[in-house]
């Protein structure tokens, strides 16, 4: 228990200390024999069937044309754009969405904060300041085009975590090339397990009332995406 | 607006605790005589069914898919203990603190201490099946805590002083307009009406102010990732992500069974679970996290790890595989003595065909000894399941296990089941006997014959077939004899 | 060809012509039939109920009867996935060497009606004729335990001057279940009740399926319920033909 962080109440009191023993105890007892032949569990790992598809088959366009159709099946508005572009299409959604005051990563690229808006760089927003803020765009790590996911790692650009949350609009900049067919391929694409991650698929929404689909019960009701087409 | 129309006759408070439940035959009864409720069961869980079936057959690995998620569970369970000891290692190493409960009691306490510590009287909580089999909320209730679920359905549940029925779509049971009168009443909203848009933004209103003002959250987990520490939450509102980034503290209920070894083994189970659930390819929001990020989320992090039964289950060969569950509820969307009855009349927070096998063997056999037998065995839930839980096998396990344990009991000597059991295997044993036996049965049968050449009433465990159904009388000669007089002939 | 009928316990019982129509449709077919007449029960009844030492001693005297049996045919999908997905356990738990070895040998050779016809026999067109219309419940066990797929609309489909209607939400379970039809009376009735709906919307004259357990739930419940439509053993609708019509239909 050496190694935990010095917060108030951070070290488990001497009862869990018995139950973690006995419940280790009971586990180790309760599996005792069921390796199935193999001397480490890593090797029992290794030798799980995995025979199910890791690798897209669909060629560049269609990747992308399934991602576009499958966000818009979770009502996401999606447009495309090429790089040199991409600025103008930044600057025609946001005077679309008719919002003004829209929050932003504190390490998204500048050029992106367009001119004619009131933009709140994240450096160190309060809940209120940005709850404040009717929009937020940001970056992402990678796109599955199987089912319409945007994955978000938290780096400076896509922002913390709460900053896709409390805005009710969000703008989500997505490159052609972060853009994957099947799931498996987002996992290759992580070199090293990340430490935050939010898979989003469509805008919040619920159908816990007679399985009726509601947008936006808690997080953003409108997501919009812009695919910049970079090379692929 | 008046909405007397639609009101029902007064349920009993639905007992999901399964040392005081009524066994499940009885509990269905007045469920079965609640056709609003039956209703609203059945809608909901056709819907899913459909979606459901829609997603499974555009995957073209959906089987291949299924046998790396059953084995990627089994393996974690088969090496439990070394999982669990790396999750500790690596969610401590990330500024998380993890605690051990060995039971519900114990469990509660630690939470309870925890939110001591924060000075906390009030706590907002994502949705957990494993805190609701713990029974956290009325024991911190008790003990001064207001607690907010923030789940749009367990909103509903809560504000409606009404139990889950479900795992997934836990209010499945109650209609908009059961919805409308519960937030009507409780948030005093006299206009509000009855579009699923206006009550969910009701919802919304209600909660905003409590995400960001109460700084301690519980929720639950639905993957514990042991190669990295992480904790995983798939949910869709968006309450799961406010509960996980706004407040100071977060304490997290997990069941020892939920570990996986590695974090890529999300890409199977992030496949399966949103399409066995909701009938979605991916739900809304899945949040990962590995114990304190500086600048980001709650700066106090806590995991509860949680036996409470599961460590017996695992020592049980047969039954381990119940632990493979991931929680998706296809079992129960699938089931039709569910789909009849709905998840009150299981009688725990577990219901369903899942449930029927879960909950007594939680409670070590010692109650819930129904639930077993509340299935046709039609294998339905087997063929949905993720992670292929052999469900019908270990009905049948834990069917073997309750007969042992009443066989000998005293009270069984005149039971009818047990009585006709026992004669029936005497008679299978010797064809003279069967056939005795066919004979007599085909004198006896002819007191109850009518006119019609149908039984329309038997005495005893035969009422419990003819409350609904006729039986045609039997015939004048059996199949063998037919054979046996069919072969003189011939000679 | 020869074949052993296991006709079990309860067509013996209650469904004598079932039994009988078996045996026309067979020997029409030129299989030289076979019938032990120490044959009683499966087992299922009992491993179902959580009796597994008498379903186990029931299943023993099963496979030592039929040991020298070339094919086991048995028109009952309910016991025929009794013996091939509960007697493995049953022997592994209970049983010994031997037993499992005969258990093995015997295992290949059972068949359940419609496999035998499709997949031992090769034939779908099996002659007969049964002018009626006709709704088939694919029962839970022949679904999902044996998957017998579309063996049993193939045979419908051969059979002259038959009208299919198809029955929707047809892999539902009717409710029988065994002994839960009376441990749990009211669910079973409340799920036969969906049932009998969907059944009754076909418009069919007759419900079919490969389980007399099933139909002896529904018949109960479409005589009690005086709904004009009658259930029918699949291998009556098969052996029927112009000359000798099924017997329920006269």
């Amino acid at each position: 228990m050496s190694a935990t962080v010095s917060t108030p109440g951070s070290t488990p009191g001497p009862a869990s200390g018995q139950s973690r023993k006995r419940i280790l105890d009971r586990v180790r007892s309760a599996t005792h024999g069921s390796g199935h032949g193999f001397a480490e569990p890593a090797d029992a790992y290794a030798a799980l069937p995995r025979t199910y598809v890791r690798r897209g088959t669909l060629t560049a366009e269609a990747r992308l044309a399934l991602m576009i159709e499958r966000l818009r099946e979770y009502d996401a508005e999606v447009i495309e754009c090429t790089p040199a572009n991409l600025v103008a299409s930044i600057a025609a959604q946001l005077t679309a969405s008719g919002k003004h005051t829209f929050a932003a990563p504190e390490g998204l690229n500048s050029d992106w904060l367009v001119p004619g808006f009131d933009w709140k760089a994240d450096h160190r927003l309060t809940t209120a300041e940005i709850e404040q803020a009717e929009g937020v765009v940001t970056a992402c790590f990678c796109g599955v085009a199987d089912s319409g996911t945007i994955v978000l790692h938290h780096s400076p650009a896509e922002g913390r975590r709460v900053l896709t949350l409390l805005p009710d609009w969000y703008l989500c900049i997505l490159r052609a090339s972060q853009v994957v067919e099947t799931l498996p391929e987002y996992f290759d694409r992580c070199t090293q397990p990340p430490v935050l991650v939010t898979w989003i698929s469509g805008p919040s929404a619920t159908a816990d009332i007679e399985m009726t689909r509601i947008k936006g019960v808690h997080g953003p009701r409108f997501l919009h995406v812009i695919l910049v087409r970079d090379e692929i | 607006m008046s909405h007397l129309a639609t009101a029902q006759p007064a349920m009993p408070h639905p007992d999901l605790d399964p040392l005081s439940a009524p066994p499940f035959p009885k509990a269905a009864l007045p469920i079965l005589r609640n056709p609003q409720l039956r209703h609203n069961v059945a809608h909901a869980i056709d819907v899913i069914q459909a979606k459901r079936a829609k997603l499974v057959t555009e995957k073209a690995d959906w089987q291949e898919l299924r046998s790396a998620a059953s084995a990627i569970r089994a393996q974690a369970l088969e090496n439990l203990g070394a999982y669990l000891e790396e999750f500790e290692t690596r969610c401590t190493a990330a500024g998380g603190t993890v605690h051990w409960a060995a039971d519900a009691a114990e469990a509660r306490q630690t939470i309870l201490d925890l939110l001591r510590q924060e000075n906390a009287s009030e706590v907002i909580k994502i949705k957990t099946m494993t805190s609701a089999e713990i029974q956290l909320n009325p024991f911190l209730e008790a003990a001064g805590v207001s607690v907010f679920e923030t789940d749009l359905a367990e909103i509903i549940l809560q504000l409606g002083d009404d139990e889950p029925s479900h795992i997934v779509v836990p209010a499945l049971h109650v209609n908009r307009s059961q919805v409308r009168e519960i937030f009507a009443r409780r948030m005093g909203l006299k206009d509000l009406s009855d579009d699923p848009h206006a009550l969910t933004a009701a919802a919304r209103t209600y909660l905003r102010q409590k995400f960001l003002n109460i700084p301690t959250a519980i929720g639950g987990a639905n993957f514990l990732v042991a190669e990295t520490g992480s904790v995983a939450v798939v949910e869709s509102e968006g309450n799961g992500r406010m509960c996980l980034t706004l407040p100071r503290t977060m304490i997290t209920l997990a069941g020892i069974e939920k570990v996986l070894p590695r974090f890529q083994d999300l890409e199977v189970m992030l496949q399966v679970l949103a399409r066995s659930a909701t009938g979605e390819r991916m739900n809304p929001y899945t949040s990962l996290w590995t114990g304190v990020t500086p600048g980001d989320g709650p700066q106090r992090f806590h995991v509860v790890l949680l036996d409470n039964g599961r460590s017996s289950i695992l020592s049980r060969t047969k039954e381990r595989q119940t632990l493979k569950c991931i929680r998706c509820a296809a079992c129960m969307n699938a089931c039709p003595v569910y789909r009849q009855t709905g998840g009150h009349a299981y009688g725990s927070v577990y219901p369903g065909p899942i449930g029927a096998i879960l909950t007594p063997q939680l409670m070590q056999m010692h109650h819930a000894q129904s639930l077993p037998f509340a299935s046709s065995l039609c294998g339905a839930c087997y063929e949905v399941c993720p992670v292929k839980i052999n469900i019908p096998e270990v009905l049948l396990e834990l069917r073997a296990q309750v007969v042992n344990q009443e066989r000998h009991q005293f009270a069984r000597l005149l039971d009818p089941m047990y009585l006709g059991m026992k004669i029936a295997n005497l008679l299978f044993q010797k064809a003279w006997r069967f056939h005795l036996a066919q004979r007599l049965g085909r004198i006896g049968a002819r007191l109850f014959t009518q006119r019609d050449g149908w039984i329309h009433s038997l005495p005893s465990i035969g009422a419990k077939w003819t409350q609904t159904r006729d039986l045609r009388a039997l015939s004048s000669q059996t199949f063998h004899e037919w054979w046996a007089a069919r072969k003189g002939e011939a000679k | 060809m020869r074949a052993s009928l296991f006709i079990t316990c309860y067509n013996d019982t209650l469904f004598p012509e079932t039994g009988r129509a078996v045996v026309s449709l067979l020997e029409r077919l030129g299989v030289s039939l076979d019938f032990h007449p120490k044959q009683t029960c499966c087992g299922q009844m009992h491993a179902n109920t959580g009796f597994r030492g008498e379903a186990f001693s029931q299943a023993k005297r099963l496979v030592r009867l039929y040991q020298e049996a070339e094919t086991v045919v048995i028109p009952s999908s309910s016991c025929v996935a009794m013996i091939r997905d509960q007697y493995p356990g049953l022997f592994e738990e209970l049983g010994n060497e031997s037993l499992r070895r005969e258990f093995a040998a015997l295992l290949p050779r059972v068949y359940e009606l419609s496999e035998f016809l499709i997949d031992r026999l090769g034939v779908e067109d099996v002659g007969a004729t049964f002018p009626h219309r006709v709704t088939y419940h694919a029962s839970c066990h022949g679904v999902r335990a044996l998957h017998l797929g579309d063996r049993p609309y193939r045979l419908l489909r051969k059979v002259r001057s038959l009208t299919q209607m198809p029955l929707p939400n047809v892999d539902r379970c009717c409710g029988f279940g065994g002994t839960f039809s009376v441990k749990n009376a009211e669910v079973s009735s409340a799920m036969l009740a969906v049932k009998l709906e969907d059944i009754v919307a076909t418009g069919a004259e007759y419900c079919t399926a490969l389980d007399n357990s099933c139909l002896m739930h529904l018949g109960g419940a479409m005589h009690r319920q005086y709904v004009g439509m009658k259930t029918i053993h699949l291998a009556e609708i098969l052996a029927s033909t112009e000359a000798s019509p099924a017997e329920a239909t006269v």
